[in-house]
Formats: structure tokens, sequence, C-alpha cells
């Protein structure tokens, strides 16, 4: 009973794990998948756009300065069928990013996950390097 | 039983929810159960006599990231699905290895069978990180490439003209099936997706191209893969496509390019149907800023 329920476990991973998100661009060009950060702050604009969709943030430092951040996520039609809509992030949303880090040390990162503070719903970045382009 | 059930109500749960583009538009004659769902085991559609190849396809089967990329994967950091929902069809022993998007020959024995020139190629774009991946810089892939990529692709199968239209990057395919040869390797000017025609053997489609233009061309020219497998302007495509169920596509892919490959070689590629569903527009170059941020431009 013990081996079958693991099988089943094994399985719905196995299901979740073999639908990976798209990706359009060469990540390892671009990004540095061991330089993770993870931010939060208000959307200032949402580019909604192909190939790449990008929203921007203000994020508040520790000394009170304000920075803001573009973080690129998967395409459009990607996110469209994870059910996203260009509605589904706002300008003035405050929004926690988990995300890779632009390897030329702008404040730039490629978005993972996104969750929206007022709701605590998870927006799922569909990040562009999983089926990387 | 349990574990059936709840696997399947995940399946479509998730094939339920993800979509939302064109809203549902049942196609007229597909064969279906009795919840209204398409039967994706169902008997091969036929026109003229032959299959029909007609449809939204979608790659079945998915390999891991290569090596540089597993550090953004692993700690739960994992993307989340935005590729149509599709799960491999269980193995076929009889199939020659399949196809891998990342680096097409991980299942081949002994991989790839590179010339010297080929693996300088390779590896001259692999230390770039692949950043003239054609992909990445919204130019037309090599045949595989684009078989093997997420976005789905819709082929259309007229008497005379087999057109595949490929939602990434808008590519497009004529596929000559009037009965015209090949026209003579080296003498048209070499295209991006070359000449292609076809012929039935049988129930198989048999597509041949030639007339590439190849990794000498330019730098986005002659990927087989996100890894930058080359191909050279000499190469010849052979695809073998069949479609055996209502739902699944077969494509046998035989790359032969004696400058690139010290043997030709076959790779498969299943594609499972994307019933009810259209391609969503994808505009590449709309905002386009890959290139300017890596500072290549």
């Amino acid at each position: 009973m013990r081996t079958s329920l693991a099988a089943c476990v094994a399985g719905i991973l196995l299901i979740l794990a073999s639908v990976p998100a798209i990706a359009h661009h060469s990540f390892a060009a671009e990004f540095d998948a061991n330089k993770p950060v993870k931010l939060t702050g208000s959307v200032t604009k949402v580019e909604w756009m192909n190939p790449h969709t990008w929203f921007y943030i203000d994020v508040k430092g520790e000394d009170g300065k304000v920075t803001n951040w573009g973080l690129e996520m998967g395409s459009p039609n990607g996110l469209m069928r994870n059910g996203w809509t260009r509605n589904s992030m706002k300008v003035g949303d405050v929004v926690t990013v988990e995300a890779s880090r632009a390897k030329d040390g702008s404040n730039n990162a490629n978005a993972r996950t996104v969750m929206l503070a007022s709701t605590g719903q998870r927006l799922f970045a569909a990040s562009s390097q999983n089926e990387a382009r | 039983m349990k574990c059936a059930v709840a696997l399947l109500a995940i399946v479509i749960a998730v094939s339920a929810t993800v979509f939302a583009q064109w809203p549902k538009y049942p196609e007229a004659n597909a064969p279906r159960d009795a919840q209204g769902r398409a039967l994706m085991d169902g008997a091969t559609p036929r026109t003229d006599g032959k299959p029909d190849l007609t449809g939204d396809w979608v790659r079945a089967d998915r390999d891991p990231p290569p090596a540089e990329l597993k550090g953004i994967l692993g700690g739960g950091a994992r993307g989340i699905p935005v590729e149509p929902p599709t799960q491999p069809f269980p193995p076929d022993p009889k199939a020659p290895p399949l196809a891998t998007f990342w680096d097409l020959g991980t299942n081949l024995p002994g991989g790839l069978p590179l010339t010297s020139t080929a693996a300088e190629v390779k590896k001259k774009r692999m230390a770039a990180d692949s950043k003239d991946n054609p992909d990445a810089n919204c130019m037309p892939m090599g045949i595989t490439q684009f078989h093997m990529q997420p976005q789905p692709r819709k082929i259309i199968q007229t008497p005379n003209l087999i057109v595949i239209t490929y939602e990434a990057n808008y590519g497009l395919r004529y596929i000559y099936t009037d009965g015209r040869r090949l026209p003579p390797q080296g003498e048209p000017q070499p295209w991006w997706y070359g000449y292609s025609v076809g012929r039935w053997e049988g129930d198989t489609l048999v597509v041949e191209t030639n007339n590439l233009r190849g990794a000498e061309s330019g730098p986005y020219d002659g990927w087989l893969d996100v890894r930058g497998s080359p191909y050279s302007e000499q190469a010849k495509f052979t695809e073998r496509f069949r479609r055996p169920t209502f739902g699944k596509l077969e494509i046998d892919v035989t790359v032969e390019d004696p400058k690139s490959y010290t043997k030709p070689f076959t790779v498969r590629i299943n594609q499972r149907l994307l019933a009810d569903e259209e391609p969503i527009e994808f505009v590449c170059n709309e905002n386009q800023q890959f290139r300017s941020r890596i500072k290549v431009d």
C-alpha cells in the first residue's frame, strides 16, 4: 500500500514537473542562476509584450533609498497558457519576486515566482530559462 | 485506482485551466467520448485517401536542461508550467532514439557524430552561452529545433501543398506534394527553410529538404538545437511523418551533412494533438531587448 502511495505521489510530481515553462532567451547569456535575489516592491510598469514580458518595481532599501528593478518573465502566449492575463498584475500592486540577477550587475533579473502581497496569491512567473531558448 | 483517478483529475484540471486564448471552439470532426473530450486514440483522419496531418501539434517529450541551468531549476525554484500540458507516449522500441531539445543527440549512442569542423562550431557557440541561438534572436530555427520548440505548430494539408506554421518566431515552411523534384544541391540560392518536397509512401509522408542556409551563412544559421549543434549548406533533411492515431504524430528526422557529421543519423520527435486549440499570436520582435541587454548590439 505504502509503495503504491509513493508511486502515486511520484507520478503526480512527474506530471507537475513535466510541464516546465516556456522561454525565449539564452538564459545563461543574460542571467546568473547562482545569483538569486528576493525583492518586494510596488509595480511601476508592465510591458505585456513579446518576446518576453517585463515588469518594473520600486524597491525600498534599508537606507530608505528606492531602486527600480526590471524583471523578465515568459512570453505573453506562454503566460496566457498558464492562466495569466494582461490584467493579472497592475501598476501599484505590491509584489514579492524571487529572481535570478543579470550577469552584468544591473538592476535587472529573471523572475521565477511572483506573489501578490495583498492576497498572497502566487502569480506564476514562467521564467525564461526553463525551456530556454 | 484512486491514484489513476487523481492523476487523471490533475491532467484534466491543468488542461482545462491553462488555455485562455480563443474561446473554446470544438473541431467538427474530432472523435469524442461521452464527455465531449477528443479521443486521442481515435481513428486517423484521412483526406484524398491519405492520412490528414492537419492540426495543431505540441511536442510530447521533454528532456532535462543542461548542467549550466540546473542551479536555477533546483531548490524549489522550478519555473511554472506555461507550455501546453502534454505527456510522453509509451516508449516505442522500434523507434529511432528520441530527439532531445537542448542537445539533439543526447539519446544517440555516442552522441551526435560531429566532424571536427562541426565540433569546433558547437564549442564556440556554447562558449558564448548560445547568444546567437536563432530562437533567442527572433530568427528562423533549424528543422529539429522548430519541431521541438515548446510553442505549438499548425500543419495545414492540401492536395498539392502542405504548410507548417510554427507559433515560435512565425516559422513557415512550404512542402510541395505536387510531384516536383528537389532542386539540385548547390543550385538555387540557399534559404532559411530550404526547399521541401513531399511524397506519400503508404501512410507515411516523406519530406526531403535541401539547399538550406547553414552555419557558414551567418551566426543564426544552421542550428539543430539550443546548444548549437550545427548543420551546413550541404545538409539534407529527410522527415518521415506518420499519424498513427487521431492524437499522435511521429516525425523521424534524418540528417545527412558530410561537412558536419561523419555519418547520417535519425531521431524521433513525437507530437501530441492540441485538440480544440489554436496558436496564439507571437510577434517576436515587438519588444526584443535581448541583444542590447547582453551588450551585443
